[in-house]
C-alpha cells in the first residue's frame, strides 16, 4: 500500500550499539583479571589480586557498521567456586576461556571449561581461546599448534595472548564483536542473561531482548 | 511451607486468575501504627507473565476460609519504582518491612522467622525477574477498582492511574540503554564541529494540486528545468485521486502512476532512488535522491496526519517525510488545508494540527525539531477583501505586489499564525488557482472563484538559500498550476575518520565514567570459620562491608541458582540487603543455629551490589554430634552416650547395622525418669521457658554423660524432653503415618491397630512409653494442674509433629484427639510386642 521508506543497509559508523554479556573462565592465576584490566583500563599489575567472586566491568568496541558494548564478568578461577560459574556464563553471548602458557594443568582445565561451556551454555555463545602469559614463550608447556588445532576441532576463536605486554588482548575482544551476531534473532534468546541481576542499567526489554537498537 | 500457610495460599490464589500465579504469601501482617495483634494483612506475591506485583490483602476473618474473606488493599507493582527494606526493631521478635513505591511508603510489622526470609527473597527474585523482561503491567489495571474504598482516597495506595500509566511507558523503552545512546547522541552533537564540514545541496522541491485527474502529460516542464541534476527531489501531490474508494480505503492505483511520472520527468542526467513515498488519500508525497547520496540518506522515516472530516478525515491534512542527509535532519512536510476564502483559521488550525500530531517514532519525532524544514502543499489560502474583477484587473496591469497584500496567508504569517519563523521566496509569478482545465484562463465557471496563490513552498533553518520559486504554466490538466523551488542548502558532511575518532574517544570516556560509578565495597573477610557448632547454640560472626567506591552501594544477598534461598537454613544473614554511602561501613551478622544432624557446615554466600559485582563468602564450621538429632533407631543401638561412642559403632548405629539395645532410647528414658521421680507434680511442668544455659548443660549431660546427676529444674528436663522429641529425626509418629492416625483418631481400638499394624516396633514402644508417663502425669492433676486434654494436645503436635518446623504451632484438634484415647485408655495390652 501507501507509504514506504526504501530498505537500505545502515548508513556509516553511528548508530547502532549492540550489548553483549561476555565471561571469563580459567584456572585460577593464568591471568583472566589481568586481560580485563588490561582491555579496559590498558594497565597491567604484577601483584593483581585474586578473584574472590564475579568482578563486573564494561567496555565499548567500535566496528566498522556498529559500536559493541561489552559487559564483562571476570570470575573466580579457584575449583571451590566452580558450582557457581553458571550463574554467570548462562546468558553469556561471549566467553573467553584463559590458559597459561607456561602451565599445562591449566589447558586441561580449560578443556574443561569449554566442554560445559559447550553442554550448559546458550548454544550459540561464541568462545574464545586465550593462551595467556605469551611473554613467557621460553617458559612454554603447551604448544601453539597443538592448541590451535583443538581450537579448529571446536570451533574456538584462538590467539596466544599477554595482558603484560598488551599483545592480542584488544585484538581477542575484537575477533569476538565482529564474531557476535548483531541482529534480533541471533541475540534475542541471551536475553535472559542471569549475569547482571537487579541492574538499573537493564530494566528494558531492549537492553535485554535485542541487541541492537 | 506450612500446611497451614499452603491452605491459606490455595484461598489466596483463588482471588486471582489462573494465569496470575500467587508466588508467596505472608501470613499475619500488621500495618506498623496499629497493635501486632491486628495482624490479619496478607501479603502476596502475583506474577502475571513474568511480571510481579505485592498485593496487600486484608483478612476478614484470622484464617480466611474462602476468598471472599479476602479484599485489596493495596496493588503495588514490582518495577524499578519498587523498592524495600527492611528495619529491625531492637529487643523485639518483629522487623519492620518498608515498601517504597514512588512516593507511597509502606511499614508493616512481620515476625522474624523463615517466613519473612523466604518472603524477602522471593520478592527480591521477583524484582530481579520483572527487571529484566518486558513486564507489561496492564493486568494489574482491573484491580485498582477493586481495592478497598477507603484506601483508594487514601495517599498509600496507588489508585492513580495515570501516574501509572506513565510508569509503564518508561518501563518500555528500556531507558538506561537509551540514556547511553542519547547521551553519545547529545555529545557527538555538541563536538560536530570537530567532524563534520558544510557542502552545498540543491534540493527541488515541487507540489501541485492534480483535481483528481490522472496523470496524461510528461511532467519534464515542472521537475526537469534547471541546466543541472538536483541532488534531492521532493515533490508533493494533492487531490491525486477524488473517488470515495480513495477517501475510505486510502488505496488508489494513482499513487503508482504518478511516482511513475514522477520518475519520468525528473532530471535525466542524473539516476535516483526513492527514499520514501507517503501518501494520505489524495496527498503523496515522494522524496528521492541523486544516487551518489543515497548511502548518506539514514534514519528515514514518514507520517501521516488527516485533518479533514471530523478533524481526522485524510481528505485535508498533510504527509511528512524526514531523514538525515550526511549528518543534517531535514523534514519535508506536504499538506492540503482547508478550503474557502473564509477558512483562513481553519486552515491555521489544520497546520497547528499537522505539526502536532506528525510523530516519526524516532528521534527527532515532531517536525519543528529538524535541522531544516521544507513546507509545501496546497495551503489554500485565498486572496481576500477583492473582488474577481478586481484581481482580474491588478493581474492584467502585472501588479502582484499589491495582489499580494491582499493574500491571506502572508497576513496570517505576519500576525504570526501560522508557519511562524518560516521563510518564503518572493513570488514572482501569478496565482496558480483556478484555472478551467487544459487552458492558462482563470475560473470562468459559475462559481467564480478569484484567482489565488493556494500552491506554496516555504522553509525552515539555518544554510537554506532559494535560488528560483516559480510556477509551471504549461502543464494544464488541472485547475492549479504547479509551483516549485530549487533551493541550495548547507548540509553538514561527516568527515568519517574524524568522526570515528571522537565517537571512539566518547565512548571511551563513558565507559571509564560508567565504570568509575559501578559501586564498589570491600569486606573485611571472605572465610568465615565459625566454632565448633553446637545443636540450638547460636553463634555469631561479622563480616564489615565498606563502601570504597563513589556511589552508594546497594548490596544484597542473592540465591544460587537452583537454590530456594540466598543461604542455607541454618544460617541466618541480616541485614541480607542494604545500601550503604560512600566511605561508610555495614556490619553483617552471620548467626549459625543448627537444628539438623550434620556433621560440618559449608556454604558460599553470594554477595552482590546492584549494577555490579558479586563476591563469594564461604562459610564453614564443624559441628558437634548430639543426640538430639538423631533418629530413635539410632539411638537404641548406641550403648553410651553420643559423644563416648567411637565412630565406627556410631555409624554402624546409624545404618541401622549394629544390634538394638534398648527398647527405648538412654536419652529417652533418663529424662523421663528423672521427670518421673522429680516432677509428676510440678505445677506447669511443661509451660515454663528455660534459661538457654541451663537447655545447654542438660544437653551436654546427655551427650557426652557424666557421674553427676541431671542438672536443671524439672521445667528445664520437661523442656529438653520435649525439645528432644521436637527434634528427633523422625517424629514418634512418622508424617506417612500422620493423616491415617488423624482419620482413626475417633476410635481408640482403630487407634490401636494402627499402633499395632503400621508403626515399627521402636517408634510403637517410644509412643506407649511417653503416654504412659503423660498417664502417670495425669494422675497427679491436683498438683500439676493438666488434664488430659490439654497433655494431648501438646503433645499431639510434638509426637505427630509437622514435616517444616512451624515457628508458631497450631494445635491440630486431629493429633489432640488422637493422642487423647492413649492417655485415657489402659495401655498395657499394647507394650507387648506382637
Ligand atoms: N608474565 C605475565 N604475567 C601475567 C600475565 N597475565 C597475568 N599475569 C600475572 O599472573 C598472576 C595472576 O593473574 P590474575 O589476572 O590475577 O589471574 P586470574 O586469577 O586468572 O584472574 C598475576 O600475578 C599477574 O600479574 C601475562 O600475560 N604475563
Ligand atoms: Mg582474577
Amino acid at each position: 500500500m501507501a507509504n514506504r521508506t526504501a530498505q537500505r543497509p545502515n548508513g556509516q559508523t553511528q548508530g547502532k550499539i549492540c550489548q553483549f554479556k561476555l565471561v571469563l573462565l580459567g584456572e585460577s592465576a593464568v591471568g583472566k583479571s589481568s586481560l580485563v584490566l588490561r582491555f579496559v583500563k590498558g594497565q597491567f599489575h604484577e601483584y593483581q589480586e585474586s578473584t574472590i567472586g564475579a568482578a563486573f566491568l564494561t567496555q565499548t568496541i567500535c566496528l566498522d557498521d556498529t559500536t559493541v558494548k561489552f559487559e564483562i564478568w571476570d570470575t573466580a578461577g579457584q575449583e571451590r567456586y566452580h558450582s557457581l560459574a553458571p550463574m554467570y556464563y548462562r546468558g553469556a553471548q561471549a566467553a573467553i576461556v584463559v590458559y597459561d602458557i607456561t602451565n599445562q594443568d591449566t589447558f586441561g582445565r580449560a578443556k574443561t571449561w569449554v566442554k560445559e561451556l559447550q553442554r550448559q551454555a546458550s548454544p550459540n555463545i561464541v568462545i574464545a581461546l586465550a593462551g595467556n602469559k605469551q611473554d613467557l614463550a621460553n617458559k612454554r608447556v603447551v604448544e601453539y599448534e597443538e592448541a590451535q588445532s583443538y581450537a579448529d576441532e571446536n570451533g574456538l576463536l584462538f590467539m596466544e595472548t599477554s595482558a603484560k605486554t598488551a599483545m592480542n588482548v584488544n585484538d581477542i575482544f575484537l575477533a569476538i564483536a565482529k564474531k557476535l551476531p548483531k541482529n534480533e534473532q541471533n541475540t534475542g534468546q541471551a536475553g535472559n542473561a542471569q549475569g547482571r541481576r537487579l541492574t538499573e542499567g537493564d530494566t528494558g526489554p531492549k537492553a535485554t531482548g535485542n541487541c541492537c537498537k | 511451607m506450612l500446611p497451614a500457610q499452603q491452605d491459606v495460599l490455595n484461598i489466596v490464589q483463588a482471588k486471582f486468575l489462573a494465569a496470575e500465579v500467587v508466588k508467596t504469601i505472608h501470613l499475619n501482617v500488621s500495618v506498623v501504627d496499629g497493635p501486632l495483634e491486628n495482624d490479619n494483612r496478607i501479603l502476596t506475591l502475583v506474577e502475571y507473565n513474568k511480571s510481579f506485583a505485592l498485593f496487600v490483602l486484608v483478612s476478614s476473618r484470622i484464617q480466611p476460609i474462602s476468598f471472599s474473606d479476602l479484599s485489596i488493599e493495596s496493588v503495588i507493582p514490582l518495577d524499578q519504582n519498587f523498592s524495600f527494606e527492611t528495619e529491625p526493631v531492637s529487643g523485639q521478635n518483629y522487623v519492620i518491612l518498608i515498601i517504597r513505591y514512588k512516593q507511597n511508603k509502606y511499614e508493616f510489622k512481620i515476625e522474624i522467622g523463615k517466613e519473612s526470609c523466604n518472603f524477602a527473597a522471593e520478592i527480591i527474585h521477583a524484582k530481579e525477574v520483572s527487571l529484566t523482561g518486558a513486564s507489561n503491567f496492564t493486568w494489574l489495571e482491573k484491580y485498582f477498582g477493586t481495592m478497598n474504598q477507603a484506601n483508594r482516597n487514601s495517599e498509600t495506595s496507588i489508585s492513580d492511574q495515570s501516574d501509572f500509566v506513565l510508569i509503564r511507558e518508561g518501563m518500555a523503552q528500556g531507558q538506561a540503554s537509551i540514556n547511553r545512546e542519547s547521551m553519545l547522541k547529545y555529545q557527538m552533537k555538541l563536538r560536530e564541529p570537530e567532524f563534520t564540514q558544510k557542502q552545498e545541496f540543491t534540493i527541488f522541491v515541487g507540489t501541485w494540486n492534480v483535481n483528481g485527474q490522472p496523470p496524461s502529460a510528461s511532467l519534464k516542464s515542472w521537475l526537469s528545468v534547471d541546466e543541472k541534476p538536483p541532488d534531492l527531489y521532493a515533490i508533493g501531490f494533492q487531490e491525486i485521486d477524488l473517488s470515495k474508494e480513495a477517501f475510505i480505503f486510502n488505496d488508489t492505483p494513482r499513487e503508482a502512476e504518478w511516482q511513475k511520472c514522477v520518475m519520468d520527468g525528473i532530471h535525466p542526467n542524473a539516476k535516483y532512488r526513492l527514499v520514501a513515498l507517503a501518501r494520505l488519500v489524495g496527498m503523496q508525497l515522494a522524496v528521492m535522491v541523486n544516487n551518489q547520496h543515497y548511502q548518506y540518506v539514514k534514519n528515514v522515516s514518514f507520517d501521516t496526519v488527516g485533518t479533514g472530516l471530523l478533524g481526522k478525515m485524510g481528505n485535508k491534512g498533510g504527509v511528512a517525510v524526514r531523514l538525515e542527509l550526511h549528518n543534517t535532519s531535514l523534514c519535508f512536510v506536504n499538506c492540503h488545508l482547508a478550503a474557502h476564502v473564509e477558512e483562513y483559521e481553519r486552515r491555521n488550525q489544520d497546520y497547528k494540527d499537522i505539526n502536532a500530531r506528525v510523530n516519526f517514532r524516532k528521534n527527532p519525532q515532531a517536525i519543528k525539531d529538524h535541522e531544516q524544514i521544507y513546507w509545501l502543499g496546497d495551503l489554500n489560502y485565498r486572496i481576500t477583501d477583492l473582488t474577481n474583477t478586481q484581481v482580474k484587473t491588478l493581474l492584467q496591469r502585472n501588479e502582484i505586489n499589491t495582489l499580494l497584500r491582499a493574500d491571506q496567508l502572508s497576513q496570517q504569517r505576519e500576525r504570526g499564525n501560522v508557519l511562524l519563523d518560516y521563510s518564503e521566496g518572493d513570488i514572482t509569478f501569478q496565482p496558480t488557482y483556478k484555472f478551467d482545465l487544459h487552458s492558462d484562463i482563470y475560473d470562468t465557471s459559475e462559481k467564480a472563484r478569484p484567482p489565488a496563490w493556494t500552491d506554496r513552498i516555504l522553509w525552515r533553518g539555518k544554510g537554506i538559500h532559494q535560488i528560483s520559486y516559480r510556477s509551471h504554466m504549461d502543464l494544464k490538466i488541472s485547475d492549479h498550476k504547479p509551483v516549485s523551488a530549487l533551493f541550495k542548502s548547507e548540509i553538514s558532511v561527516i568527515d568519517q575518520t574524524k568522526f570515528r575518532k571522537v565517537h571512539e574517544d566518547l565512548l571511551k570516556k563513558m565507559d571509564k565514567h560508567e565504570n568509575e560509578f559501578l559501586p564498589q565495597v570491600m569486606i573485611d573477610q571472605t572465610e568465615v570459620v565459625f566454632d565448633l557448632v553446637k545443636f540450638r547454640e547460636p553463634q555469631a560472626r561479622y563480616i564489615i562491608i565498606a563502601n570504597t567506591g563513589v556511589v552508594p552501594a546497594e548490596f544484597e544477598f542473592i540465591k544460587k541458582l537452583d537454590e530456594a534461598s540466598y543461604c542455607k537454613d541454618w544460617l541466618g544473614i541480616l541485614p541480607f540487603c542494604g545500601s550503604i554511602n560512600p566511605g561508610e561501613k555495614c556490619d553483617v551478622k552471620l548467626e549459625v543455629n543448627l537444628e539438623t544432624d550434620l556433621e560440618s557446615i559449608y556454604d558460599i554466600l553470594v554477595l552482590h551490589l546492584k549494577g555490579g559485582k558479586d563476591m563469594f563468602i564461604t562459610v564453614t564450621g564443624n559441628c558437634q554430634k548430639s543426640c538430639f538429632t538423631q533418629s530413635l533407631s539410632s539411638l537404641v543401638r548406641i550403648r553410651v552416650p553420643i559423644m563416648q561412642s567411637n565412630p565406627q559403632q556410631y555409624n554402624l548405629a546409624r545404618n541401622n547395622q549394629s544390634p538394638i539395645l534398648y527398647s527405648v532410647p538412654r536419652e529417652l528414658w533418663l529424662l523421663v525418669d528423672h521427670l518421673y521421680r522429680h516432677g509428676l507434680k510440678t505445677r506447669d511442668l511443661f509451660e515454663s521457658s528455660a534459661l538457654h544455659e541451663e537447655l545447654i548443660r542438660i544437653r551436654d549431660w546427655m551427650d557426652f554423660g557424666s557421674q553427676d546427676p541431671l542438672p536443671g529444674t524439672p521445667q528445664a528436663v520437661a523442656e529438653t524432653f520435649v525439645l528432644f522429641l521436637s527434634y528427633i529425626k523422625e517424629p514418634i509418629i512418622p508424617f506417612e503415618l500422620q493423616d491415617v492416625c488423624v482419620a482413626a483418631a475417633s476410635n481408640f481400638q482403630n487407634c490401636r491397630q494402627l499402633l499395632i499394624q503400621k508403626l515399627n516396633d521402636i517408634h510403637r514402644t517410644a509412643f506407649i512409653y511417653i503416654c504412659m508417663f503423660l498417664q502417670e502425669l495425669l494422675k497427679h492433676s491436683n498438683d500439676n494442674g493438666y488434664d488430659a486434654k490439654t497433655l494431648a494436645s501438646l503433645f499431639g503436635d510434638i509426637l505427630l509433629r509437622d514435616s517444616i518446623r512451624n515457628a508458631k504451632p497450631q494445635a491440630s484438634r486431629g493429633k489432640a484427639n488422637f493422642m487423647y484415647n492413649f492417655l485415657v485408655n489402659d495401655l498395657s495390652a499394647l507394650l507387648i510386642p506382637k
